[in-house]
């Protein structure tokens, strides 16, 4: 197969889903490819912190400035997936009051709104905080669903024209006469491409964007340019329930465990940060969740006995110019770096874009843009800060989830706030719609809603839906969500996606093994294995002689 | 300038506000309290307790005030508390919703607003209605009175209201002269809610003759409803101040010295989980951790198991039924196990089903049809069941029992009364 | 002063056995349990041993009696099991089958799969996957644990020796979120006339099937009768397809097992939790029973355990380690909580295994493998040593064990 584009991007991240949302909306005919689903990268591991800078705001104010900028912009465009959590940089008796004063200033000097809060102050806000914190200094914070903002960039750029294809991970890119012109991709099992399974295309472009952040690397070698990515890991300790509803961060200069982010339903402790040889393979240490949850339990004291439901982990994309050479990863800058491998290589018809954070994607995601733009010839003006993601078009209203979906208040308050504008096409129904994933409120609609993107893969479903990622982990709902690829996929398929699911629920879910979240995985073994025989299902061991078994009263 | 002003800020706001998102951490989904649900069983507008409990919270976040109006189907049997295998706070996130739902969501100027308050509020009632206890028995008997509750007020017509005694227990009691047991090392505060005052004051008699027959000195102090009906209905503000009264009477009780004996099984579990569960008075704690039901506290303080082997109660055979909240309290094998081996009579046990009235629940037009339905299966054993007198330890129930057998309902005290006693 | 011959803690399959047993030993024996018990989360199957070293077994005892020293079979011995099964069969009575062979039948679940297991409930019975009558298996839109042509696609996959087949109908009536319980109840009380509604429902997509088979809410009080109404409509043998939690088949034997335990003079008690005891002199004295804030003491001459593993709570742990918190018995566990798991979701776990390791009298034993107390036995779940889920033995166990502490403690 072949096929050609004028730009081809390379990672379906929040940075590539924003380079080609915003190219397609100037009218360049863009191809995204990515080797797993949308996010499957660093984006997909992240703490869903919408940053207001003010964790920069000491250390960074280039940083600081560029994110409370975006910090608004994000709240306009795309208010669904986006909660005004605010936040708090709470400072315990131990930390200096030097550095309270140099981060007040620091968000000041940064244009970044600040409020102080006396230690009742801060409490009535967050009734959780540990009785001995001193005061706060409160900032616009915010949490952001880093998935659901992907795949609404993917979306748009889909409407605007843009090709968007996941499961194709680029195998070599095509360097001919000193020049990259394209990429081979292989097309594998994946939503929406059962056709081309196993292919391999090759694509041409007239320019290529490297956006794979901590990949960026393995595609620099495949055109024979060295760029260096600093891979830092960091884990990020998910707790069942949200015992508080502010971002919270500890008033201190960069350390670990630090953080506290309400996502969802859920809070996410974060995070360490450990520099790594190979962005897919590193060890995921029980010290370092430990770590998160000892240090956080400082701030907020029931989380030293609150459930945790799972672990993961991210990888940056850290990168700094190698004449730098820091040697801790805290070190290095959270900024981002064009490469524009003609000037820098010479090696004309590719871009790669490195390092920065999740908050200034949309920013980052221009200036490529622009890069891009003045490359092709063309001069289209950037659109992106201005015209809402769809789902976000018009989000502003009290419904009656009763009357309107048949759905128990907090479900349709749940769905709504997941669908954003797009509720009613997918909530209204005739058939009756059952939840489906009983811990986040997911419905059968919704379900088919995100299948109908999202093909055989259940993770895709799971990340558009949030569908089992509550409290079971999957026990409960990850056979339901199978059974909703039947009969339009076959018997094998649909098994085969319920052990994907299944396994990839699990992989998260061994790091938080003790107390109630054990007890939880012993329901979940014995409700499979025991009740419904997945670990030996005949099925898949073999066909049994059935004649030697009981076969009823004679 | 009023008073709270000059306080300092209020960290933990009171009940209301309650933040109950964590115990949606012990719930893993099994479901139990669904299956223990006697409401969900039969009306399709109740989705059931891990859904109003653990689900309904976790999916909350602070800014949102709205509750499911569905808390509102919920009797408050707490059944779902009994069933939960993982220690889910359910029936205090169903109080607490419930509260929420009625200060945020119902019309105070609505008929069902002030039906729910008159039902909550059932001491007051009877306070004024017991002073011409003949005139009300005859205006509630009443059916013209019956139908216009029920159009006016969304009181079921279909249910006869009780009758009050012509002479309260404490009328009685403050004229036999208080307790004629002193003693300075067995001594019992009696808390005998509304009901057993001014509906069935020969329970309330019965259990100081029998306190008394062990040597016990029982006071019966000045007290308020226990607010079990206030908390099934979401009336917070008049269950705190009723609690309020109560705690500090009974906790300067307790520092005396006594400990606190209910023949009412939904007052004692009031007293001991609910109050602490919802209220954070000085000494709610300590009343609760001294509140029994009577014959718990005399099986294990006194040996009645003993004393009742081969006795001779002047009673027929009993149909008993074990209430919700007795279940609650791990009562529910006591009454026929201790009187298992009484000469005369046999007690059968009418099986482990809710009576379906749960206090004021089944006294709503709305509910009555449920509620009737969730007792089917006690009317039915009741009826197979040798005996023709009921046998129970909570008010509502015996309504319940009385309404859909015809039975005359006894209480358990009456029964060791004329065992011991007489 | 509240005194019994045997005291058993906890209100499942074993603990239930373990008190019936003493019972009829002519013990005075009483029985607290804390919650409602896990039988309700569980299938209602009968699993004696349907797996051996990963390999399928026809017949459970050609391998009970192979169990490695500590799994709680090798420790009473498979007459004990046998024994076990009888007594089960004798309180179950026409509530289950499976009782007339050793065989262990392969019964057909809500996840499309069939499982071994040598007891089955009269309900279950029809369905089974060694016979060769036709199937028609129905689900409902609003049931989602069982979706039925998936569920018949996956036998065919599975090569059972007849026609399957499977359609999804609208259950009449009831809201979306009607909990299971519900089914059941207008199923039982024939509301509305719904038995025949269903059957209009089904009747034209029954073809040549001589079974059908439903999700398991066949009726909860009258589930024999709510069967044949429908097989007599429809013409066909009706089943119910297991599935849980929740699970009605699983209350169905609750109830069946406490009305017995009541008929044996066994005392029941059920909604306080043991929260301690005192010992002395090697024996047990006595448990506090903690009934809401008071801790009430229970003595006893003998006491068994039975208060399930780390599903029922009988086993706790915490990112320190793991315990057995009534009676704080030793529990054989890895140090590192990274060594309780394998990194494949089915893969052979450690914490599958984890309980209290016992003497062949079923006395827990401590660190060193001494008797910890000579008048306290384990029994069920809350013993070491069996992934009863892989194995599928949960039931055999509680039963085997749950019949020998119980006689041995009444036997002391």
């Amino acid at each position: 197969m072949e096929s050609r584009t004028e730009v081809l991007v390379i990672g379906g991240g929040s940075t590539g889903c924003g380079i080609t949302r915003d190219l397609a909306m100037r009218g360049v005919d863009v191809t995204l490819v990515e080797q797993g689903n949308l996010t499957h990268g660093t984006t997909g591991r992240m703490h869903g912190l919408l940053h207001s800078g003010g964790r920069y705001a000491v250390s960074d104010q280039k940083s600081a400035r560029e994110c409370i900028e975006e910090n608004r912009v994000l709240r306009d465009i795309a208010a669904h997936c986006v909660e005004e959590t605010g936040g708090l940089f709470v400072k315990r008796p131990e930390d200096t009051d030097d550095y309270f004063e140099e981060k007040l200033a620091g968000c000041e000097a940064c244009d970044i709104p600040t409020e102080i809060l006396s230690n009742e102050e801060a409490r009535e806000v967050e009734p959780f905080l540990a009785p001995d914190i001193e005061k706060a200094i409160w900032v616009p914070d915010g949490a952001v669903d880093p998935f659901r903002l992907c795949v609404a960039n993917a979306a748009s750029a889909e409407q605007h024209g843009g090709r968007v294809l996941t499961h194709a991970p680029v195998t070599d890119l095509i360097v001919e006469a000193g020049e990259v012109v394209g990429a081979k991709i292989r097309h594998e099992p994946g939503p929406r491409n059962a056709a081309t399974v196993g292919k391999t295309e090759t694509i041409y472009a007239d320019h290529v964007v490297n956006a794979t952040g901590a990949w960026a690397g393995r595609l620099g070698e495949m055109a024979g340019v060295d760029i260096e990515v600093r891979p830092s890991k960091g884990v990020m300790t998910i707790m069942n329930v949200r015992q508080v509803d502010t971002v919270i961060n500890r008033c201190r200069p960069k350390g670990d465990a630090d953080i506290i982010v309400p996502h969802e339903t859920t809070c996410i402790l974060g995070t360490t940060d450990e520099e790594v040889s190979d962005p897919e393979d590193y060890p995921e240490e029980q010290w370092e969740v430990d770590l998160v949850i000892d240090e956080l339990t400082k701030l907020v004291p029931i989380l030293g006995d609150a459930r945790t439901i799972r672990s993961f982990w991210g990888v940056r994309p850290l990168y700094e110019p190698p004449e730098v050479g820091s040697a801790d990863p805290t070190d290095i800058t959270r900024d981002f770096f064009l490469l524009d491998h003609a000037d820098r290589d010479e090696l004309p018809g590719m871009t790669s874009i490195v390092g920065g954070k999740f908050t200034t994607y949309r920013m980052m995601a221009e200036s490529i843009a622009d890069h891009v733009c003045q490359k092709l010839g063309t001069c289209a003006r950037c659109e992106t800060a201005d015209v809402p993601l769809p789902g976000s078009e018009d989000f502003s209203v009290l419904r009656d989830y009763m009357d309107e979906f048949s759905l128990r208040s907090p479900v349709g308050r749940r769905s709504v706030q997941r669908l954003g504008s797009r509720a009613d096409d997918v909530l209204k129904t005739d058939a009756p719609n059952p939840v489906l994933c009983e811990c986040e409120g997911v419905t059968r609609a919704e379900v088919q809603d995100a299948l109908s993107q999202s093909g055989t893969d259940l993770n895709a479903v799971r990340i558009r839906t949030r569908a089992s990622m509550g409290n079971c982990q999957g026990g409960f709902c990850c056979q339901r969500l199978a059974a909703e690829l039947h009969p339009d996929h076959d018997e094998q398929t649909a098994r085969a996606s319920l052990d994907d699911l299944y396994q990839e629920r699990w992989k998260g879910e061994r790091h938080a093994l003790w107390g109630e979240q054990l007890s939880q995985a012993a329901l979940n073994h014995a409700l499979h294995a025991a009740t419904m025989n997945r670990d030996t299902d005949p099925a898949k061991t073999g066909t049994p002689d059935w004649t030697d078994f009981d076969g009823g009263q004679p | 300038m009023s008073d709270s002003e000059n306080f300092p800020i209020d960290v933990f706001p009171e009940t209301e506000e309650m933040d109950l998102r964590p115990g949606a951490d012990s719930c893993y989904k099994c479901s139990a309290c669904d299956t223990s649900c006697p409401v969900a069983e039969v009306d399709d507008d109740f989705p059931g307790p891990k859904f109003q409990g653990p689900e309904q919270w976790r999916l909350k976040r602070k800014e949102d005030t709205s509750v499911d109006e569905s808390v509102m189907k919920c009797s408050n049997c707490m059944r779902c508390d009994g069933a939960c295998p993982s220690g889910v706070p359910l029936s205090q996130m169903h109080n607490t919703a419930r509260a929420e739902y009625v200060s945020e969501e119902m019309s105070m100027l609505s008929t069902e607003y002030w039906r729910n308050r008159i039902l909550a509020n059932y001491g007051t009632l009877a306070r004024i209605g017991s002073k011409v206890p003949r005139l009300t028995n005859f205006v509630m008997g009443n059916s013209l009175v019956q139908q216009v509750n029920e159009k006016f007020l969304g009181i079921t017509a279909e249910r006869e209201f009780p009758e009050f005694a012509t002479e309260t227990f404490v009328e009685w009691f403050e004229k036999r002269g208080g307790s004629t047991v002193q003693s300075e090392d067995k001594r019992v505060a009696y808390f005998h809610g509304d009901y057993a005052n001014y509906n069935t004051p020969e329970v309330a008699k019965a259990l100081v003759r029998v306190f008394e027959h062990y040597g016990y000195e029982v006071a019966v102090p000045d007290q308020r409803c226990s607010g079990t009906p206030m908390f099934a209905n979401g009336m917070m503000d008049d269950a705190r101040r009723a609690a309020k009264f109560n705690v500090e009477t009974f906790h300067n009780l307790v520092e005396d010295g006594y400990d606190i004996v209910c023949s009412c099984t939904s007052c004692s579990m009031a007293l001991r989980q609910e109050y602490p569960e919802l209220f954070t008075f000085d000494g709610t704690a300590e009343v609760a951790a001294h509140t029994y039901e009577a014959l718990e506290y005399l099986r294990i303080y006194e040996d009645v198991e003993g004393d009742l082997k081969g006795a001779k109660p002047n009673f027929p055979n009993l149909a008993y039924h074990a209430p919700c909240h007795a279940r609650n309290q791990g009562l529910d094998g006591q009454a026929v196990n201790l009187f298992s081996e009484l000469d005369g009579l046999e007690v059968t046990d009418v099986g482990d089903s809710c009576s379906g009235i749960s206090g004021t629940y089944g006294w709503k037009e709305e509910n009555y049809d449920t509620s009737m339905k969730i007792g089917e299966e006690m009317f039915e054993h009741m009826e197979d069941a040798p005996g023709e007198t009921g046998l129970t330890e909570c008010p509502t129930c015996a309504m319940q029992m009385g309404h859909g057998s015809g039975y005359e309902i006894r209480h358990p005290l009456e029964v060791v009364e004329s065992a011991l006693v007489n | 002063m509240i005194e019994s011959d045997v005291l058993v803690v906890g209100g499942g399959l074993a603990g239930g056995t373990a008190a019936l047993s003493a019972a009829r030993e002519g013990a005075d024996v009483r029985l607290v349990s804390h919650k409602e018990s896990t039988l309700r989360h569980a299938s209602g199957l009968i699993d004696v041993l349907g797996y051996h070293d990963g390999t399928l077994l026809a017949d459970p005892f050609s391998a009970v009696g192979d169990m490695p020293e500590g799994h709680p079979y090798e420790r009473v011995g498979s007459a004990a099991v046998e024994a076990g099964l009888d007594l089960f069969d004798e309180v179950a009575g026409d509530l289950y089958a499976g009782s007339h062979t050793t065989k262990n039948a392969l019964v057909p679940t809500h996840g499309g799969t069939v499982k071994p297991t040598a007891r089955y409930p009269a309900s279950v019975a029809p369905g089974l996957a060694s016979d060769d009558g036709e199937m028609l298996l129905v689900g409902f839109e609003t049931l989602t644990d069982f979706d039925a042509p998936l569920a018949a696609d996956h036998l065919q996959n599975a090569g059972v020796p007849f026609e399957v087949r499977g359609v999804t109908a609208r259950f009449p009536m009831l809201r979306a979120d009607a909990k299971i319980t519900r089914y059941a109840k207008v199923l039982d009380t024939d509301e509305k006339g719904i038995r025949s509604q269903l059957v209009e429902a089904i009747e034209p997509h029954l073809g040549d099937a001589t079974r059908v088979g439903f999700p398991a809410v066949l009726g909860h009080d009258h589930p024999a009768r709510v069967r044949e109404a429908l097989a007599d409509a429809l013409g066909a043998d009706v089943f119910e397809v297991p599935s849980g939690p929740p699970s009605l088949p699983g209350m169905r034997l609750e109830d069946v097992l406490f009305a017995v335990l009541r008929e044996a003079g066994v005392t029941i008690e059920t909604g306080n939790p043991v929260v301690g005891f005192e010992a002395s002199d090697g024996r047990i004295d006595h448990v506090a029973v903690k009934r809401t804030h008071q801790r009430v003491p229970y003595f006893a001459d003998e006491f068994v355990l039975a208060t399930g593993g780390l599903v029922g709570k009988g086993i706790t742990t915490s990112r320190e380690g793991v315990r057995e918190p009534v009676f704080d018995l030793h529990v054989p566990h890895p140090e590192n909580r990274y060594d309780w798991f394998e990194d494949e979701a089915f893969g052979d776990h450690p914490f599958a295994r984890f309980g209290v390791a016992v003497d062949t009298d079923l006395r827990p034993l401590d660190g060193s493998g001494a008797v910890e107390y000579a008048n306290l036995r384990a029994a069920g779940g809350v013993l070491g040593g069996a992934d009863f889920a892989a194995e599928k033995s949960g039931s055999g166990i509680s039963l085997a064990t749950g019949r020998v502490a119980g006689r041995r403690a009444a036997q002391s």
